[in-house]
């Protein structure tokens, strides 16, 4: 039996989650049909002439919307327990999504990333440890180690969150400040996964420590 | 509507046909206006005391450029949120008698005109055809060969500005792509909030207190302004690349791509645009359009600017892209 609190915070996890899930769908579909000279591609021209770009940027896109999937199921123990089935097929889809096309993809991207040097690491590293926390969570499964599958299943959802939480620090940073375009791009490169790290290490400090 | 277009048509018909049978030499019919001019005067007792003002009314084909000054207007806040003037280029195309034809540049449109002389006073009447909401009437004498000075009257009484006076240089305009912006634009301002523009027209004065609390200092002032990024190159000479552009602010961008325009005398309909280019002091606005006149140069880097400005426009303050 659910308490009042965990349910009203699930619903308020839902509602804004799926708030943000709803934007990025609608960011997703900007590029469908499929056109080199939309939205982030119109500033991409020299990058859109490389055939292995094109190919990255469009499995980024067609992919990684899937993983947010995650974020509605996996971290409810009730279902976890009550239909494993789900858990294990959006936990499928997941790991799949993210090992095979989006994390590749956007080390791809990463390595082409505006703002230079800096944000091009930053991105890379991003889709590096996007990968690693990701493959070491799966690899878990087959030891049964289910607390390591769980804190790294945190990390790695922790990097899924930074399509949202960079976005949001380039509305907060830009509504404030108004910076020059590509200093904010720099900025929340590293701003929009770090910090959502730290987050989930303190998370797991906190809560699964043995 | 009709009738008015059909009546100027009919008065520029007239015009020309006047010409028809003074001139003598029709290669050259520019330079034999001073002729009829006297000719016409119908008071040839006072010729020779007249002598010396027909000379300084002695009018003259070219380009007369200067300051568009709204002078009657039907908002009394005029001031505090519009520039209260445009530049305006008023064009005399031929002159037969004491007739003259021409054109009007100013704020993206381009209007004909014809105007007569009234030789006792020496000022022209000068005439819009009538059928644009903004069209009517210019008065303006000429003031020695280089010189127009009047004022303009709005067909519409009820047009926000319906009065303007003008003093007006003459200027010869050639494309000169080699003419960069110049230091001091970065200070001119995109906009600012309505409040301030009052508070700086009405120049007012701070007590210390508000002072000390930071009144009336640019970090108070909200508006948008231009920074020294719109001087990065200039596109009409040099080819401009990514990384010039990509850290740019869209109000920056929209100047630097306007510059292109403003160098084939391009007339801005945008008011921001003219506000900023009205004060460059090479610009004269010629065409309502200038398309045609670009070269594959300016172009290229049209496009360009426009890709950064557009995108700047669309996901700079939004959540994605």
């Amino acid at each position: 039996m659910k308490s009042k609190t965990t349910l009203f915070f699930i619903l308020f996890w839902w509602s804004i989650y799926g708030f943000f899930s709803y934007l990025l769908l609608e960011i997703t579909l900007q590029y469908y049909p499929i056109d080199f000279d939309v939205a982030f591609l119109r500033i991409k021209q020299e990058e859109v002439q490389l055939a292995y770009y094109r190919v990255a940027f469009y499995t980024h896109v067609i992919s990684s919307i899937f993983c947010l999937l995650a974020g509605f199921t996996q971290f409810s123990s009730y279902l976890r327990v009550r239909y494993p089935q789900i858990h294990r097929w959006i936990g499928w889809i997941y790991i799949v999504v993210i090992i095979g096309f989006a994390a590749p993809s956007g080390l791809v991207m990463g390595y082409h990333a505006n703002g230079g040097f800096w944000s091009q690491l930053a991105f890379c590293l991003l889709a590096l440890l996007w990968f690693g926390t990701t493959y070491i969570a799966w690899k878990a499964l087959g030891k049964k180690n289910y607390l390591q599958h769980q804190k790294y299943m945190i990390r790695s959802f922790s990097l899924t969150l930074s399509a949202i939480t960079l976005r949001l620090w380039k509305y907060i940073i830009v509504y404030f400040w108004h910076p020059r375009p590509m200093d904010v791009y720099q900025i929340v490169a590293w701003l929009g996964w770090v910090l959502n790290l730290l987050i989930a290490e303190y998370l797991i400090y906190k809560y699964l420590k043995k | 509507m009709k009738s008015t277009a059909s009546l100027f048509i009919l008065v520029l018909f007239f015009a020309s046909s006047c010409v028809d049978t003074p001139v003598a030499s029709p290669d050259t019919p520019e330079e034999v206006q001073p002729m009829p001019l006297t000719a016409v005067s119908d008071t040839p007792t006072s010729a020779p005391e007249d002598a010396p003002m027909l000379e300084l009314l002695k009018p003259s084909k070219g380009y007369f450029v200067g300051k568009f000054q709204a002078s009657k207007t039907n908002d009394e806040d005029y001031d505090y949120h519009s520039p209260t003037f445009n530049k305006i280029n008023l064009s005399i195309d031929s002159i037969f008698g004491d007739s003259i034809i021409g054109h009007s540049v100013v704020a993206g449109n381009d209007r004909p005109f014809v105007g007569v002389l009234d030789s006792k006073t020496g000022k022209y009447t000068a005439t819009e055809p009538g059928d644009d909401r903004y069209d009517g009437v210019f008065y303006f004498r000429f003031i020695g060969k280089n010189q127009i000075r009047g004022s303009w009257v709005a067909n519409n009484k009820k047009l926000t500005v319906y009065e303007r006076t003008y003093q007006l240089e003459r200027k010869t305009f050639a494309y000169d792509k080699a003419l960069d912006l110049p230091q001091n634009i970065v200070t001119v301002e995109l906009y600012i909030a309505k409040k301030l523009r009052k508070e700086i027209f009405k120049e007012k004065v701070y007590t210390q207190e508000e002072l000390d609390n930071g009144a009336g200092s640019a970090e108070q002032w909200e508006g948008e302004f231009l920074t020294e990024d719109v001087l990065v190159a200039n596109p009409s000479t040099t080819l401009l690349t990514k990384e010039m552009l990509q850290n740019m602010y869209k109000g920056d961008l929209e100047v630097l791509r306007n510059s292109i325009y403003a160098r084939h005398g391009y007339s801005f309909a945008n008011r921001s645009m003219r506000y900023i280019f009205d004060n460059v002091d090479w610009y004269i606005p010629v065409h309502a359009e200038v398309k045609q006149d670009l070269t594959e140069l300016e172009k290229k880097n049209i496009a360009l600017i426009k890709r950064y400005e557009g995108h700047s426009e669309r996901y700079y303050d939004v959540f994605g892209r």
